[in-house]
């Protein structure tokens, strides 16, 4: 007997949907093939690759900083051998409901920055969305090429105790990870080469050769070979390696706000030859940063002027300047109503229930069940400021009730999920992990592409739910079979 | 290109450089203490009016507090280097990861003290396959010609440096035994004993190997040689900015008068001269030719972002939410 097989039948299901295992503790059909792989290996052989993998990573320096720590300590993203794996039939249908939903949101924001139908309708409390502080008043009636506000869109999606797919939340402003998606394909590639030859698996390295089409899909028309750049907040931010990833693999350059400057309604990048037009500008920069001149006078990171050039038509922004109006967790709520409103069909992929702290009935639910529930705040993310109710201590609990009573506008709650977990490759054995997953959304106004998987996340402290890569999360390599 | 990219390419590339001098100083350095005998050669390796209480060759390895020892110069490289990552190979930016990660390491100081040479072979190694494969691996367009740029103009100064350090070596005291392995220990320092070797055939003698050091137009650690790589680079680069009709600066003027200085020069006429004068005169014109390089081509114009409030901006990066 080897190990491997051992392992594989002392797993243990916990009482959860399982990715790899049906509930009787059979290996599901798609996951057949990398059961009978791993049925062949000993526990170190597996071992070896996992910290192969590892030492890939550290080699390569695929490291994030961890948020508000500026002494520039760098970790890598822990890595899980296992992939995950998804059937064609699963993916067509997240495939299908992302691009609903993608459409509709690029509908509605349009519709709040214009003619604001949906707010006359009473589907929506006018308050809800004019009060958001993702919504930039500012900038209604401001045209953005091709009617495109959210060019990449990153989905959280979560698998409940039945195995249902959910929506958790979308992130439509500046949505990170998929330079991991790459790179774990990459480097499961690389230690576990056998695996790909028992598979068919779609590639995931066509995005950022997706996204440059998208960024050049909406310069405006007077630049004919538009000059495309990457505005990063710089070194000391999480997600500087996907910056560079990114801007390095679309072949753009990769500018700090000091290296751009407004002159003549024009933006400029400063280059040793002299001034460069800027046409199309991907900013991994939060609306409030981007001009100092405009939003936050302290901003360092902004470019004086832009949001002025911007206005004019005269340089492309993506994401447009105000999509948080749409990810505030508040107006999630409201999703599917803003699908059926825009494109007269029912969800395809289902929300999360969620209960409105503004809403005074449902104020009064979240704070008797508050044990029980999630609760965030709707202007989070990274896996800031939440409660899990059944997991914290008493006074934490108070401490939301408070917060909750003095601001509802601000926080959301939702039951807790029995997110469904995944075999991961910890000391030695196979054990579950709960896991999410976040697919990239492209969309140019025309198409919406969506590459194949997206980011696994997995929680990797036993019994865990958060998968934040700020709070000890992981990531798998994910697989949709063709 | 960006004149924040260039300016990190071009101090990237003097690190990288200035960490292979440095190595190369010790290690010889090294080898000399154990041929020579009682002589405090050590000392005369810190620059004037600086004062270290402890070793000096810790000090010139792995002092934080030295900004030019050997692990604060991979250190400073590393961190441009990550900074501009999207605009090296991912060979170059592993390579030096890699030696970062190698000498931050925890055990990295028993390395230093268990086997010095290895050690310090090793790292130079590193260091060296990591301009290989900036050669290899980029383009050669404008980068390419910054990194250039900054790799000769380091090595131009590194030589005059080590020559007016280690001038006091190339004198005629003793027996000829330790005159010929101090004369040896300044080639090698240089890292070209095997090179003289070859050029001459002929005894070693102190005013061949100065004349090798400074003038020596084939030999790639020669200053004359740097210089006119330098110059190579940077005529392409103020090119560069002509063709755009922008002011190409003085840099290119004050390069070329300090290598028509060691193109033209003969050593009789620097001894004559004054032979610490001679030296003195190219270093200040190679650090003129930086400070124009800088202001022309990497200060295109004052960058407010970048001068003031560095520790705020580096906050305010951080706090960026990435979704």
């Amino acid at each position: 007997m080897n190990a491997g097989t051992t392992e594989l039948t002392a797993y243990d299901l916990g009482g959860f949907w399982d990715e790899m295992f049906d509930a009787d503790g059979h290996v599901r059909e798609h996951y057949a093939p990398l059961a009978r792989r791993l049925a062949t290996l000993s526990a170190q052989d597996v071992t070896r690759r996992q910290l192969a993998a590892e030492l890939s990573f550290q080699a390569r320096g695929i490291t994030f900083a961890v948020n508000q720590d500026p002494s520039g300590i760098e970790k890598i993203i822990p890595f899980d051998l296992i992939p995950r794996i998804i059937t064609a039939e699963e993916w067509q249908r997240i495939e299908r409901g992302l691009e609903q939903r993608v459409r509709a949101l690029n509908l509605f924001l349009h519709d709040v920055y214009h003619e604001q139908k949906i707010l006359r309708s009473g589907l929506i409390p006018p308050e809800l969305i004019l009060g958001a502080r993702g919504y930039r008043r500012g900038f209604r009636g401001v045209e953005v090429p091709r009617g495109v506000y959210t060019h990449i869109v990153g989905s959280d999606l979560v698998r409940d105790a039945s195995g249902e797919f959910y929506v958790l939340e979308d992130n439509l402003r500046t949505p990170s990870g998929v330079s991991y998606v790459v790179e774990n394909r990459r480097v499961l590639k690389r230690v576990w080469p056998q695996l790909f030859t028992d598979h068919d698996v779609r590639p995931v390295e066509g995005y950022p050769q997706d996204l440059l089409d998208v960024l050049r899909a909406v310069a405006q028309p007077i630049a004919h070979e538009p000059t495309i750049v990457l505005l990063t907040p710089g070194v000391h931010n999480s997600a500087f390696f996907e910056h560079a990833f990114l801007a390095k693999a679309m072949g753009i350059e990769m500018v700090e706000g000091s290296d751009l400057f407004v002159d003549d309604a024009t933006v400029y990048m400063r280059t040793t030859s002299g001034r460069q037009r800027v046409d199309v500008i991907y900013r991994r920069i939060d609306d409030d940063f981007l001009d100092p001149l405009a939003l936050r006078p302290d901003s360092l990171l902004g470019v004086p002027g832009l949001l002025a050039t911007y206005r004019m038509g005269r340089v492309s922004v993506a994401n447009a300047v105000g999509t948080g109006v749409a990810d505030d967790k508040a107006v999630y709520a409201y999703v599917p109503t803003i699908i059926k409103y825009y494109l007269g069909e029912d969800e395809i992929l289902p929300n999360v229930k969620t209960y409105v702290a503004a809403d005074p009935v449902e104020r009064a639910y979240i704070l008797e069940h508050i044990g029980e529930l999630v609760v965030k705040s709707v202007n989070e993310s990274g896996g800031y400021g939440m409660l899990i109710g059944p997991h914290a201590p008493a006074s934490d609990r108070e401490e939301y009730r408070r917060r909750i009573e003095a601001d509802p506008r601000g926080y959301i709650a939702q039951p807790t999920l029995a997110l469904s977990r995944h075999p991961s490759w910890q000391h030695d054995r196979l054990d579950g992990r709960h896991v999410d997953l976040r697919p990239f959304i492209l969309f140019s106004g025309d198409e919406v592409t969506i590459t194949p998987g997206g980011l696994t996340r997995v929680a990797l402290r036993r019994g865990s739910l958060v998968v934040n890569s700020s709070q000890g999360g992981g990531a798998k390599d994910t697989w949709v079979l063709s | 290109m960006l004149c924040r990219v260039a300016d990190d390419l071009f101090w990237m590339s003097r690190y990288v450089e200035r960490a292979i001098g440095v190595s190369r100083l010790i290690d010889v350095t090294r080898h000399l203490e154990l041929d020579a005998g009682d002589v405090d050669f050590w000392t005369p390796l810190v620059p004037p009016g600086i004062e270290i209480t402890g070793d000096v060759r810790f000090w010139l390895t792995s002092d934080e507090e030295n900004a030019d020892s050997l692990v604060s110069c991979v250190r400073r490289a590393r961190a441009l280097a990550r900074g501009v990552r999207e605009s090296i190979s991912t060979e170059m930016w592993e390579e030096l990861n890699q030696l970062h990660a190698s000498l931050t390491r925890p055990t990295a100081a028993r390395d230093v003290r268990g086997d010095t040479g290895g050690f310090h072979r090793l790292v130079r190694e590193q260091l060296q396959h990591f301009q290989g494969l900036a050669d290899a691996t980029l383009a050669h367009d404008e980068p390419w010609h910054f990194i250039e740029l900054g790799m000769y103009l380091e090595r131009a100064h590194g030589i005059t440096m080590l020559l007016r350090r280690q001038g006091h070596l190339l004198t005629n005291v003793e027996g000829r035994d330790t005159d010929l392995v101090r004369w040896l220990a300044v080639l090698r320092s240089a890292g070209c004993a095997e090179a003289y070797a070859r050029y001459y055939a002929l005894r070693i003698e102190p005013a061949r190997i100065v004349e090798f050091l400074l003038l020596n137009p084939v030999f790639p650690q020669s200053v004359r040689f740097g210089l006119t790589r330098a110059m190579e680079s940077l005529g392409v680069i103020a090119a560069l900015r002509e063709g755009a009709g922008n002011d190409p600066g003085p840099a290119v003027r004050t390069l070329g008068r300090v290598r028509a200085l060691v193109e033209h020069g003969a050593v009789d006429e620097i001894y004559e001269q004054g032979f610490d004068d001679f030296l003195a005169t190219v270093q200040s014109a190679i650090a003129a030719v930086s400070d124009q390089v800088i202001a022309t081509y990497l200060r295109d114009q004052p960058h407010a972002g970048r001068l003031v409030g560095v520790a705020r901006a580096a906050v305010l990066m951080a706090a960026q939410q990435q979704q």
